[in-house]
């Protein structure tokens, strides 16, 4: 398959779900990747791009305590991340940085710089403040939002703030505003919240259900697209947040991850669970884009949105990843723990 | 005889000068000198030489010529010479006569001046005796003139004194004309004086006026007198000065009531028509119709008068005959909204067109030819368009029919709706085309005009009705939002969730559409409906079948692409719940199949009767091995249980290897294939679907030893009943093992169940909804 000859692979020892841009590393465009392995050492992986782009090279292996299921990188220092991890009965957050040494070291165990503690129930995600060097945390559990303040020297993290999400409300996931530091979306079971963290109070809502990933367009405000299990993905605008402003169809099965790139506009990266990433061209800046939604007939007879669809994979693509050094490069997860960074390139020239 | 030629010719000569110069206007010619003759003939010409005729003579003739000539001469000669003397005395008597004349003269005018200046004096004496005369009879003659002009007068003042007497007698007589002129003659000593002298003697005139005027005005309005008749009467009526404007408004407003009540009927007449046909009630009709017909006459009869009593007012008579026209489309656009038939159209077209014609005869200049084509081609294109219209709301219609019902549907719903959707499209569609064959063939003026136009409308109307079709099908689907004009229909809609058997019945319908109406209806369209070849290239045909299909096509498509989507979300809710309920890691050890199970297949056994409504049987191609359905599954059991319980005791991570082996030998089984428009098709994409759904549940959770053995059940209970219902067997068993390998995967302990226990519990379960089903069925078979 030509898709699958392009891409570079490189194989995890277990199952995985997540992998993150270290968007702090700006002289190699890596990524790191934590395994889900109930019954075995799990372990996250640094893994760096080589410069001529056709091989993908292991820089450390560190061991992880509990199965990983979320990782997200520091956006200002490449040796710190945040993992959000299970023991089968419980849940814990905790902020991780990789040892100094770790080149020497076999098998190095991580630095615990910091227990985000204070859960009660299932812990969902852990964000970092979206840019720039700050000591902002927000994590998400079922119920409840965290505000941190991480203090690195101190080895320690102090919840700032505290939320409930309402009793009848199932948190599952978020996404911190870029364009607005004071804002976070959080999904839960029916609907998008958007939460504004100076008041810990709910500002407003998308009625949408079952969102799997949000992600905010980083080039565009008030742009937010949903990836939903049956219906695909969704593209919003919060001013007009009654009907979404583009719709695509998706995958097969379920739509379950959803990337929007940092640098090109409308060009937006989905992995679903019929072992599939599909690359649409979406642009929403144009009016007669938005104004099409007034039948279906005119969309399609516009250009077909999907651009590509990179098929070669095993098992269900849950982890996706641009990266933020070279953005026509991202990286996939599937769920057999194979990492493919594939580039856009040939498709981004075309258009 | 030259001798005697000579004194002759002298003398002569001498004469003829004399004469000449005193007569002759050229003195030079006559005073001439003598140019040489050369003939005889020049003997009397002033250049006559006498030597050289003599020569001429002498040698031409002979000798008896000669003295022939000489008698000749001589008794000229002789001849000339007494004239000349005549000549001469003559002359002479008349200078002699002149000259007493003269002589005369000077004697007479010698007391002339004496005369004159008495004359003068007498003239003179004249002149003022008659000056004196005149001064005299001055005065009496001014005398006479006063008298004259106060007789005048007098007669005048009696002739108004009159007045009143006289316009009775002509009020009597009816001589209305007379009565007029004598009062407008009358007229301008009453604004000098009315105010005044004659006072009594105007009232009564005017009192006789307006008697007359109602009179006259009478008459105009009477339809009983002649035209003519009330055309004098409004002559009259406009020399009296009365407005006559404001009666003509009057006559007018009549005009327009009567054309009013011609609307109305119109109408009841096609009404009529259309009941009469039914019942046969022909004397009805003809009543009717006969009504219509004598209206529309005595319309033009008044219509006429009208033009003849106010000569100008063709603008107005033309307006209001547009008027007249116009209201008539107007209502037949009333009517349209109801649904009328061609015939009745037809009809009522002709109704129209006879009344225009008619109107015609009486108002040429109204060309209301033209103006009832630009109208009438609104009427029927908006006729076109109504009757498109009502076939789509029969088609919607149809569909509508299907209301959502729970879980239950009332078997055979779908396919009545189906089928009545598919009759009322194809029969409907027949039904117009052949109502819009009939405005083609009619042979009324009207239409033989506009049939280029009417092809062009049934063509563009079939174009837009399809495209209609298609949007609302993406309505009645809940694929797009109503707009707010069609937000009547969509409220029923919107209120209620969408039924996923309408969604069912719109993709076949829309097959059906692709497959069989779109052919048919271009064949009946090429066969009456092509434009002819008059038109250049830049008029194609705007009927596109083409087109249309394509959108039909992928419409279907999408509709089973969302049918299934809808049957996939409530399995998926299904599951969902069932996943995220209950806490897996301290599950109970499985006693019995869950209920999801139940639900599961009840969802697909709701499934399989919409489809099995609608869709058609596919060619069954189940990839059975050779063995039987049991045997398999029992085989591939053991199999998985052996494999498992190695798993078990081998480290989890060469279980995983050992997957991730089995996975490259087997062959990659195509989970995701396309959906086809069979029941079988649109099953296993549901039950692939699902399952790999409940993969997914399965790998979020996290479980312990019971939950594990829980779901190993449940599945096992699941392989015969899903391995029944779908066509691909390989694909189910993948997808099944993969759910145990992924719960497998997902457990701390994962130890299966022993097979006898599973088998036991399997069995029971079976047992159960045997009895169940047996139950349900008892009671009904009663």
């Amino acid at each position: 398959m030509q898709a699958g000859s392009s891409g570079v692979g490189y194989g995890l020892k277990y199952q995985a779900r997540c992998i993150s841009d270290v968007k702090a590393d700006t002289d190699h465009t890596s990524f790191l990747a934590g395994t889900l392995s109930l019954r075995e050492e799990n372990e996250v992986h640094l893994i760096r791009l080589s410069a001529d782009g056709t091989e993908l090279i292991c820089e450390g292996l560190f061991s992880h305590p509990n199965e990983i299921w979320d990782l997200r990188s520091c956006p200002f220092d490449q040796r710190i991340f945040t993992t959000v991890y299970s023991t089968g009965e419980s849940y814990g957050a905790a902020v991780w940085q990789i040892p100094e040494l770790y080149g020497q070291l076999n098998s190095p165990q991580l630095e615990r710089v910091a227990l985000l503690d204070a859960h009660v129930s299932k812990i969902k995600c852990v964000l970092w403040w979206p840019s720039g060097r700050n000591d902002k945390l927000v994590s998400i559990d079922e119920e409840n939002l965290f505000l941190w303040s991480l203090d690195s020297s101190k080895k320690a993290a102090q919840v700032q703030s505290k939320e409930s999400a309402g009793t009848m409300h199932y948190l599952s996931g978020g996404a911190w505003d870029p364009h607005d530091v004071n804002s976070i979306a959080a999904t839960c079971e029916s609907s998008v919240q958007f939460w504004d963290l100076r008041t810990m109070t709910k500002t407003s809502s998308i009625d949408v259900s079952h969102v799997r990933t949000i992600d905010y367009d980083t080039k565009k405000d008030h742009i937010l697209v949903t990836a939903e299990d049956e219906t695909g993905i969704h593209i919003w605008d919060l001013r007009k947040t009654k009907v979404p402003i583009r719709e695509l169809p998706g995958h097969t099965h379920w739509t379950w991850a959803v990337a929007c790139n940092p640098e090109y506009d409308g060009l937006i990266l989905s992995g679903g669970t019929d072992s599939a990433v599909n690359l649409w061209l979406a642009p929403t800046g144009s009016r007669d884009e938005i104004t099409s939604d007034s039948g279906q007939n005119s969309l399609t007879l516009k250009v077909d949105p999907l651009v590509n669809s990179y098929t070669d994979y095993e098992d269900s693509v849950y982890g996706l990843a641009w990266s933020s050094r070279e953005p026509w490069i991202f990286a996939s997860l599937s769920y057999d723990g194979r990492v493919v960074v594939e580039s856009v390139k040939p498709y981004l020239s075309r258009k | 005889m030259a001798i005697e030629d000579a004194p002759l010719d002298d003398k002569a000569k001498r004469m003829r000068d004399l004469l000449s110069s005193f007569y002759a206007p050229d003195p030079s010619v006559a005073a001439g000198s003598l140019p040489k003759g050369a003939s005889l003939d020049a003997i009397n010409t002033d250049s006559f030489d006498a030597d050289q005729y003599m020569n001429l003579l002498v040698q031409r003739a002979n000798l008896e010529g000669l003295l022939q000539k000489h008698v000749e001469m001589a008794a000229e000669i002789k001849n000339l010479d007494t004239d000349l003397q005549m000549l001469v005395y003559e002359n002479y008597n008349k200078f002699i006569s002149a000259t007493d004349a003269i002589k005369r003269m000077k004697s007479n005018i010698v007391g002339m001046e004496a005369n004159m200046e008495q004359l003068l004096d007498k003239i003179m004496s004249v002149q003022s005796r008659s000056d004196g005369v005149n001064n005299s009879l001055f005065g009496k003659r001014e005398h006479i003139e006063k008298l004259h002009r106060t007789r005048n007068l007098l007669r005048k003042v009696q002739f108004i004194y009159d007045l009143p007497a006289r316009l009775g007698k002509c009020i009597k007589a009816e001589a209305y004309a007379d009565a007029v002129r004598f009062y407008t003659g009358a007229m301008p000593i009453f604004k000098a004086y009315g105010e005044s002298s004659f006072q009594d003697c105007k009232r009564a005139s005017e009192e006789a006026v307006v008697t007359i005027t109602k009179n006259l005005q009478g008459k105009l309005f009477s339809d009983s007198e002649s035209i003519q008749t009330r055309a004098e009467a409004a002559v009259l009526l406009k020399q009296l000065d009365f407005p006559v404007d404001g009666l003509k408004v009057r006559l007018f407003e009549k005009l327009e009531q009567s054309l009013g009540g011609l609307q109305v009927k119109i109408w009841d007449i096609a009404d009529a028509l259309e009941e009469s046909n039914d019942e046969q009630e022909n004397d009805l009709q003809l009543g009717f119709a006969v009504a219509h017909d004598a209206s529309v006459h005595e319309f033009v009869e008044s219509v006429r008068a009208y033009r003849v009593i106010f000569p100008d007012s063709e603008s107005q008579l033309i307006k209001l005959s547009e008027d007249l026209i116009t209201k008539h489309f107007l209502i037949t656009e009333q009517h349209m909204k109801k649904r009328v038939s061609t015939a009745t159209f037809l009809r009522v077209l002709r109704i129209i067109w006879d009344d225009v014609l008619l109107i015609d005869q009486v108002l040429p200049e109204a060309l209301l030819h033209d103006y009832c084509f630009k109208v009438s081609q609104s009427a029927i294109k908006q006729y076109v368009s109504s009757m498109f219209s009502h076939l789509l709301d029969d088609v919607s219609g149809a569909m509508m029919k299907v209301h959502p019902q729970q879980n239950n549907v009332v078997e055979e719903q779908l396919q009545v709706a189906l089928e009545a959707g598919k009759n009322s499209l194809l029969k409907g569609s027949m039904d117009l085309l052949l109502g819009f064959r009939q405005l083609l063939e009619d042979n009324l003026d009207l239409l033989v005009k506009l049939r280029e136009l009417i092809t062009d409308w049934v063509q563009a109307g079939f174009q837009q009705f399809f495209e209609a079709l298609d949007t609302r099908f993406l309505l009645l689907s809940g694929r797009i939002k109503s707009s707010p004009q069609d937000q009547s229909l969509s409220e029923g809609l919107q209120s209620e969730k969408i039924s996923s058997g309408l969604v069912l019945v719109l993709a076949q319908l829309c097959v059906f559409v692709e497959q069989t109406a779109i052919p048919r209806i271009t064949e009946e369209i090429a066969a009456s409906f092509s434009s002819s070849g008059a038109r250049g290239y830049e008029h194609r045909p705007v009927f596109h079948p083409a087109e249309i299909s394509r959108v039909f096509q992928s419409a279907s498509e999408k509709f089973l692409h969302q049918y299934i989507n809808m049957r996939t979300h409530r399995i998926s809710v299904l599951l969902r719940k069932r996943f995220t309920t209950p806490n897996w890691i301290k599950h109970k050890e499985p006693r019995e199949v869950h209920m999801f199970v139940d639900l599961f297949l009840q969802e697909l056994e709701a499934v399989g009767s919409e489809v099995k409504q609608i869709l058609s049987q596919g060619v069954r191609k189940h990839r059975r091995s050779e063995s039987n359905g049991s045997t398999t599954s029992s085989l591939s059991n053991s199999l998985r249980d052996d494999k498992l319980r190695r798993s078990n005791t081998q480290r989890a991570r060469s279980q995983l290897l050992e997957t991730h082996l089995a996975k490259l030998f087997k062959q990659k089984v195509e989970i995701f294939t396309k959906v086809e428009f069979t029941r079988e098709s649109v099953v296993t994409t549901i039950i692939k679907l699902g399952l790999k759904s409940l993969q997914e549940f399965v790998r979020l959770q996290t479980l312990n030893r019971s939950g594990f053995q829980q779901i190993q059940l449940d599945i096992q209970f699941l392989r015969t009943p899903l391995k029944e219902l779908a066509e691909d067997e390989a694909a189910i068993d993948f997808l099944l093992d993969e759910v145990i390998v992924g719960a497998s995967d997902r457990c701390l302990d994962p130890t299966p169940l022993e097979p006898p226990i599973l088998d036991k519990l399997i069995h029971a379960k079976t047992a159960e909804t045997k009895e169940q089903n047996s139950s349900v069925a008892s009671p009904t078979s009663q």
